[in-house]
């Protein structure tokens, strides 16, 4: 086994690995923070203490959450230079002005307001918690914009020249607006807030199915409920948006996600694959099952194609990825659950339109509640093969079109990289079972329904007083 | 233009310097706190020692990550060159800071505190160890070809200087961790850190001395810096005053004064950076390769500047809001 790991696959497995892993966390840290913002708006607003009481217990979560995203983050930045050092001197001078700028503009925002936001409700005036509540959630979504930027400035490179192994930045704001850049911020974004609506909705449904803190948790619910119902079209909206740009911009990427391995011509219409078997040593499917003619429908929403696509066969071996079955499998994965999570979402406002949503309709109907458990961890898959999708498929190059994978890598000891792989693998699993485990623990003792919100805050409130706001 | 390369790289290697001596001071009194966590006689008291850092510890951790990204940007083949280079400790600091962090929030969910309080004191330990290991072997040279390449083998941090650096850094993370606690706690707690603080100056005394004299042997290149005539003065008074602090912190803590303690800790701070800064600079790989070989673009610099020269006062501003926010001494919630 040894022998046939070469350190590009292993410096590859371990990024792959500690971006998985990491990926996990900050989807709570962007759109819980939104969530918790929402919360103590409206708990400003009515000083209601039921909604001090759910800013309190979610933000426990968040915290728990936080500390795991903010540790996995730091392999993630020092991998560049250690298994990476060709990429980060080839591409030092944007893409590491940009992850500057994210530790700069997002993540000490969010770290620097995290404390009052936690343990700061009697130490400052409630507005200022606000506001630190704002930021955290602002430099959450900063670094959303950051991340995304630096990584479609991968998928896309712009704003510059590469001669003499190094990319040469002309137009900063070009290299950062680079053209997948929108799209995929836009579609990041949404998945956070939506994965994350969807896990307080998976919490919710749980507690009301074992009939725990039924008012609170039907609040809970249905906040994320409609948070969702404003989501999800967007994101079904925003991931079409973001096939359209693969299909310009990265035309290998399409026809792996597709198992499309022969050319199709301009005007032809040919069959969607639904589900296929992809064989990459005589480059066809060995059995598929298809919609006849309805791929321009996908892609273009018309019936012919109005540009001619590139199947896998016609590029060289090298000048394409591999892995296709991962890749056809991993998007679809993707769009399904973004369906059925929409579906369901649909579902849940009919019975809540037509009176029929209550805090016992979760134990009542128990098949109702699991699939809104299911859908958290299915919102995680949905994510984490979007991101398969997108980095298997910019392969083989780390810079599209620019710098391949296999020159990007640092030239390390193979024992050096296999051990902190191993060492990774270890401890994020035992991490992983262990975050799971506080978690269910924090949610099974659910939140503190005597919890008096601070003294004192009659006289220091603008934001609720109802005059004011009126 | 000819004077934009030679003040950017400047600039921006005084921006480092700013950032890692922000994060040595801040995260390393919460690395100190940790290392301290270990001796805590009750769970009470380590309780009371993990609030002091609870509002505080990922903000000044970001300190660091900040400071990975300007030398990302800044100069893309120091940061290539010498994280390769130090491959073993950089990994062993990444593994310290997670074991540490995560120690953190399971603890709070724990019934049975004792493995992650463990976890969290060990992980302190091991961050600061490797993050001295890193500093010792950057402080004696990374070699590396023309072009600013690591030559090196994967190995090159084992060697007893680094070791002493290590073992100097960790004391110092307990010596600021102590003042930091003589600060926020008070009664048993506040006379236990007086001990530790007393204890961990002596030591700071013993490394500092150890690395001066040391220092001149460790390479080279160092040994032209220390003995060059223009830097002289400077190399002559830098231990003296930091005698100086030493007998003040001393005094200090046998005056059983507060806050005084930690002002003179960072002033040591300060001032053993300054030194590390005035033995390396120009060079950003140590010995041979320059801020001016390894920069990025002028125009990159000037960019990243603008963004994040603007930021570096708002960032200090609500770091400052935060410690006074929750200024005065821990209570036990």
């Amino acid at each position: 086994m040894l022998a046939t790991l070469d350190v590009v696959t292993l410096s590859r497995l371990q990024f792959a690995l500690t971006a998985i892993f990491h990926m996990l966390w900050p989807v709570l840290s962007t759109g819980l923070a939104i969530y918790l913002v929402v919360l103590e708006a409206i708990w400003l607003r009515t000083r209601n203490p039921l909604y001090y009481r759910q800013a309190r217990f979610w933000a426990k979560l968040y915290v728990l959450n936080f500390g795991i995203g903010v540790a996995s983050g730091l392999p993630m930045e020092f991998q560049f230079g250690t298994n990476w050092a060709p990429l980060s001197e080839f591409a030092g001078d944007f893409f590491g002005s940009v992850l500057g700028f994210e530790g700069a503009m997002a993540f000490m925002l969010e770290a620097g307001f995290l404390g009052i936001m936690l343990f700061g409700w009697q130490k400052v005036p409630p507005v200022i918690h606000f506001l630190s509540t704002v930021m955290v959630a602002f430099g959450a979504n900063l670094s959303v914009f950051w991340i995304l930027s630096a990584n479609s400035w991968l998928q896309t490179p712009s704003g510059g020249t590469f001669s003499q192994g190094h990319f040469h930045v002309q137009n900063y704001f070009a290299a950062i607006n680079n053209p997948f850049m929108v799209r995929s911020v836009i579609h990041m974004a949404l998945a956070t807030v939506e994965t994350s609506m969807l896990v307080v909705a998976a919490i919710s449904a749980w507690s009301l199915m074992r009939r725990k803190a039924p008012e609170f948790f039907l609040f809970s619910f249905k906040l994320a409920l409609v948070i969702l119902l404003a989501v999800a079209p967007l994101q079904i909206l925003a991931g079409h948006e973001s096939a359209v740009q693969v299909a310009e911009h990265q035309p290998t990427k399409l026809a792996a996600i597709e198992a499309l391995w022969d050319d199709q011509a301009a005007g032809s219409s040919p069959d969607w694959t639904v589900l296929a078997s992809p064989d990459e040593t005589s480059g066809s499917n060995r059995w598929s099952l298809s919609v006849p003619g309805a791929f321009s429908w996908i892609l273009e929403t018309r019936p012919q194609l109005s540009q001619p696509l590139r199947g896998l066969n016609s590029w060289p071996a090298d000048q394409r990825p591999h892995m296709v079955g991962l890749l056809f499998y991993a998007f679809r994965v993707m769009v399904a659950i973004g369906l059925a999570a929409a579906a369901l979402m649909a579902l849940s406002l009919l019975l809540w339109w037509r009176g029929g949503l209550s805090a016992a309709s979760f134990a009542q109907w128990p098949w109702f509640s699991w699939a809104w458990i299911l859908s958290a961890p299915a919102g995680y898959l949905a994510i984490e093969s979007g991101w398969v999708v997108r980095c298997v498929g910019r392969q083989p190059w780390t810079v599209y079109g620019q710098l391949r994978t296999a020159d990007a890598a640092s030239v390390l000891p193979v024992g050096e990289v296999l051990t902190s792989l191993s060492v990774f693998a270890v401890l994020y699993t035992v991490l992983l079972v262990f975050a799971l485990y506080f978690g269910s623990r924090i949610i099974a003792k659910g939140p503190n329904l005597t919890l008096e919100p601070p003294p004192g805050l009659a006289t220091a409130v603008i934001l609720s007083d109802p005059s004011a706001s009126t | 233009m000819e004077f934009l390369e030679w003040f950017m790289p400047t600039v921006w290697f005084v921006i480092l310097a700013l950032f890692l001596l922000l994060y040595v001071i801040l995260d390393g009194f919460d690395l100190g706190v940790g290392i301290l966590s270990l001796t805590s006689p009750s769970e009470s008291q380590r309780t009371i020692l993990m609030t002091s850092l609870g509002n505080v510890w990922d903000a000044n951790e970001t300190w660091l990550v900040l400071m990975g990204g300007a030398l990302f940007g800044a100069f893309p083949l120091a940061y290539g060159t010498i994280l390769k280079a130090l491959y073993g400790p950089i990994y062993l600091m990444i593994l310290g800071l997670i074991l540490r962090a995560v120690a953190f929030e399971f603890r709070e969910n724990a019934t049975n505190k004792r493995p992650w309080n463990l976890m969290f004191g060990i992980g302190s330990v091991l961050a600061a160890g490797s993050q001295g290991i890193c500093l010792g072997t950057v402080l004696s040279g990374i070699p590396t070809d023309a072009a600013g390449h690591f030559t090196g083998s994967a190995w090159i941090w084992v060697n007893p200087s680094s070791l002493v650096v290590a073992l100097t850094l960790i004391q110092g993370y307990v010596l600021i961790g102590s003042t930091y606690l003589i600060l926020k706690t008070s009664g048993e707690l506040q006379r236990l850190h007086v001990r530790t603080a007393r204890l961990a100056n002596a030591t700071t005394l013993g490394g500092a001395l150890l690395i001066t004299f040391t220092a001149p042997f460790a390479s080279e290149a160092l040994r032209q810096r220390l003995f060059d005539p223009a830097f002289l003065p400077f190399f002559v008074v830098l231990p003296l005053l930091g005698v100086a602090l030493i007998v003040q912190l001393f005094r200090s803590l046998a005056m059983q004064q507060e806050a005084w303690p930690f002002v003179y800790t960072v002033l040591l701070f300060i001032l053993s950076f300054a030194g590390l800064g005035v033995m390396v600079f120009p060079a950003v790989i140590p010995p041979s390769v320059t801020i001016f070989q390894a920069s990025s673009s002028v125009s990159s610099m000037v960019f990243m500047l603008t963004f994040i020269g603007v930021l570096i006062p708002i960032m200090l501003f609500y770091n400052i809001y935060n410690y006074i926010a929750f200024r005065g001494k821990v209570s036990a919630e």
